[in-house]
């Protein structure tokens, strides 16, 4: 009976929406780094450990006043204590274990074991508490317990934290961490040198009465001073034989000196891309609407550099070469595949409201449907646009979920039938298109600003802006209409289709704005 | 209107192109570098064959080989013996394309920028791809056309931009073609002093029904 209620409370905290949101917001508070207020969040904590060692240090030779005495032992460390609680809770979900536990014995035909179930949540609870940030956490909190004096010193534990909100020095963790073998060489060969010149020094000194080195403590010190290549010179050796010794422990100290350097160097080498890629990821993630181009050949590099002037854009190539020349052009390039799912998890990116398209723009029609078919698998909706190029191919492409296709074979003929069929309408939309002599088309979108001073066409004034009007795109209708009358109306979603001077066109559209504005106030 | 079109090259491209004008030609000839045969071409500079057999100065050529380093010099070549003949030549890229222009083509096509262009185009302005493509295509009655102003016209003296042609005519001028052929936007501010006189032409958009109308009025069109 105990058993059943400890199953159904589970399942009800399990499926509870409001414990959910909850855990969650605590989850996006203190892990995800995507979160926007998860910054604030951190600077506060980082602000709390600060002021608890400047408190420390001022203590130690000043008196501190009781009330920030008494915040610095009480206050912080109460929330430190709730923030480590609160991560406890988030490392793990109880009930989903209890539930999971359940599910496992009902499907062999057994009871429900609540015993296992609850060893399972212990021992899942103690790997996060043995981890060690979990104990870098406790420690902070101990100082809470200020009258052993002793643990005061823990406040500097509280520093550790710091590796929790400053990724600069996760990055350094991380980038130590893979060179953990050759650090764990580098210890256990200065180990093994300083114990042996440790008791060699001690036993070739101790007995002399003017040698400094009397105890093996001392002996010890004199080593890693030495092997450090510190060299206080407050304990030196005055025999003979603790000379050789000590020779041998300096040559031995530049070994382990230049090797230390050389691990963090090159481990930081070997990792700089990857630190890069982080970077750029981050600020990826923040950007609001991109255009994402999977390939970079010669016709994504002329789409990049276009489509760039008015908006942002992203590019994967899976080819080293080819992505180091997209940076050099100055475009955000990373070295992923784009016929790979672990790619777009890698960016963290939020396809349906960040990407406006993604164009397929390799000069290869195996990656374009590699790549569409991938993006497919897990985005029904987002627009993607492909470069054809054997036609042989253009049902692959199709099938494979591509919205938009280019053949650039058919793209010619096109051209040239415009050329040869309608001369006078294709030099000028050539030029048009070209921005010949500062000129451009553009469409304006009638928003509802722009309605509340302009309600007709005749209301527009574009001949006072010299601005040629050619004619409404209506939303409902979905029709263009060429060279409305004055008395068109003009609707929410509507699109203006104007040519002119690129100068022209700005002070027509910003009036359009303006005047709006002007009159909502 | 040229009655024949001879495409230099046998590729991808002249597939395309072929299936496309082939309305606009009686005849369309397809000559292949290098090859033996009637309708081969080769890059020795001698187009007696083909001077023999066609009007070659009411012909229009497209250059369209793959190697650009043979397209320019089929280009010059062609020039070179043939002042008057349309050129219409393929490039890969924008280097390409200026050498192309300088070879004599008369208008040239960088394939790389024209398709990041028009793909450019159809991402961020796709109602005015789909505008240009129907007067293109003709798929809507909307024309451009180009209209000369004859004598004595109801506009003699006038200011382009001064004259209501959307409302009284139904058609929108875009453009003036000045003598020397070079083109002016109507409101660019140099047009305000240009008034209109015997000769001008000017670049018009508006329905077939439109622009007969206007024509009738003012002049004659001219393609």
């Amino acid at each position: 009976m105990f058993k059943r209620r400890v199953v159904d409370f589970a399942y009800f905290i399990n499926t509870s929406e409001a414990y959910q949101r909850k855990k969650r917001f605590f989850y996006n508070l203190l892990e995800n780094s995507d979160y926007r207020y998860k910054k604030y969040f951190d600077i506060f904590m980082i602000t709390l450990i600060f002021v608890s060692v400047v408190i420390l240090i001022r203590e130690v030779k000043s008196h501190v006043n009781d009330n920030l005495l008494f915040f610095n032992n009480y206050i912080v460390s109460i929330i430190f204590f709730i923030e480590y609680m609160l991560r406890l809770w988030i490392s793990s979900s109880v009930t989903k274990i209890i539930i999971n536990q359940s599910e496992h014995d009902v499907m062999l035909g057994d009871k429900f074991r609540l015993s296992k179930a609850l060893k399972d949540v212990i021992i899942t609870k103690f790997k996060y508490i043995l981890s060690i940030k979990a104990i870098i956490d406790l420690l902070a909190i101990i100082p809470f317990f200020h009258q052993l004096r002793l643990l005061r010193i823990f406040i500097l534990f509280r520093v550790f934290k710091l590796f929790r909100y400053a990724k600069s020095i996760q990055t350094f963790t991380s980038v130590v961490a893979a060179k953990k073998f050759e650090f764990l060489t580098l210890l256990i060969f200065a180990s093994i040198i300083i114990f042996v010149s440790s008791v060699l020094i001690y036993v070739m000194e101790a007995n002399n009465p003017d040698s400094p080195i009397d105890t093996l403590f001392e002996a010890v010190y004199w080593s890693i001073v030495t092997i450090s290549t510190v060299g206080f010179g407050d304990i030196t050796p005055i025999t003979q034989e603790g000379r050789v010794v000590a020779m041998f422990v300096i040559v031995a100290g530049i070994g382990v000196f230049s090797f230390t350097t050389s691990l963090i160097v090159t481990s930081f080498t070997e990792k700089l891309d990857e630190i890069k890629d982080t970077k750029v990821i981050d600020d990826i993630a923040k950007i609001k609407e991109f255009y994402l181009i999977c390939g970079y050949d010669n016709v994504a590099k002329e789409v990049a550099k276009e489509l760039s002037k008015n908006n942002k854009v992203i590019i994967l190539e899976e080819d080293y070469h080819k992505t180091e020349m997209a940076k050099k052009d100055g475009f955000v390039a990373l070295n992923y595949a784009p016929g790979s799912i672990e790619s777009y998890k890698k960016l963290r990116i939020n396809i349906e409201t960040q990407v406006k398209a993604i164009l397929c723009l390799s000069h290869s029609d195996v990656k374009n449907v590699y790549t569409a078919l991938t993006i497919r698998s897990f985005n029904k909706d987002v627009f993607i646009l492909s470069l054809l190029i054997n036609k042989m191919n253009r049902n692959k492409l199709n099938f494979a979920g591509v919205n938009e296709l280019f053949y650039e074979k058919e793209l010619v003929g096109i051209i040239a039938k415009e050329f040869v069929g309608q001369p006078v309408a294709f030099e000028a939309i050539h030029a048009l298109r070209s921005n010949y002599n500062g000129m451009d088309v553009q469409e304006i979108l009638i928003s509802d600003r722009v309605l509340e001073s302009y309600v007709t066409v005749g209301d527009l004034e574009n001949k006072k802006y010299r601005v040629v009007l050619l004619g409404v795109h209506k939303k409902k209708k979905s029709r263009f209409f060429f060279n409305p009358i004055d008395s068109t109306i003009l609707e929410v979603g509507d699109y203006l289709l104007v040519i002119g001077n690129t100068q022209f066109l700005k002070e027509f559209t910003t009036s359009l704005h303006k005047k709006g504005l002007k009159n909502a106030k | 209107m040229q009655n024949n079109a001879l495409i230099f090259g046998n590729n991808d491209y002249t597939l395309e192109i072929e299936k496309n004008i082939a309305s606009d030609y009686e005849n369309i000839y397809v000559f292949s570098l290098g090859e033996d045969g009637e309708n081969s071409f080769d890059l020795s500079d001698n187009w007696d064959d083909l001077s023999n057999r066609f009007d070659i100065n009411s012909c229009i050529a497209f250059c369209i080989l793959e190697d650009m380093a043979e397209n320019i010099f089929l280009t010059i070549s062609l020039r070179d013996s043939f002042k008057d003949l349309t050129i219409l030549a393929l490039a890969q890229d924008k280097e390409s394309a200026d050498k192309l222009s300088l070879a004599g083509a008369t208008r040239v096509i960088p394939i790389t920028q024209t398709t990041a262009n028009v793909i450019v185009e159809m991402l961020e302005k796709p109602i005015v791809t789909e505008v240009f493509h129907e007067i293109l295509y003709e798929k809507s009655a909307l024309k451009i056309a180009q209209i000369k102003i004859g004598e004595h016209t109801i506009f003699d003296g006038k200011y382009p931009s001064d004259i209501e042609w959307s409302r009284d005519h139904g058609i929108i001028v875009i453009s003036v073609v000045h003598e020397d052929m070079s083109r002016e936007f109507i409101y660019s501010s140099k047009a305000k002093h240009h008034e209109i006189k015997n000769g001008d032409i000017f670049v018009v958009v508006g329905y077939e029904q439109d622009i007969k109308e206007f024509e009738k009025l003012i002049g004659s069109r001219c393609e």
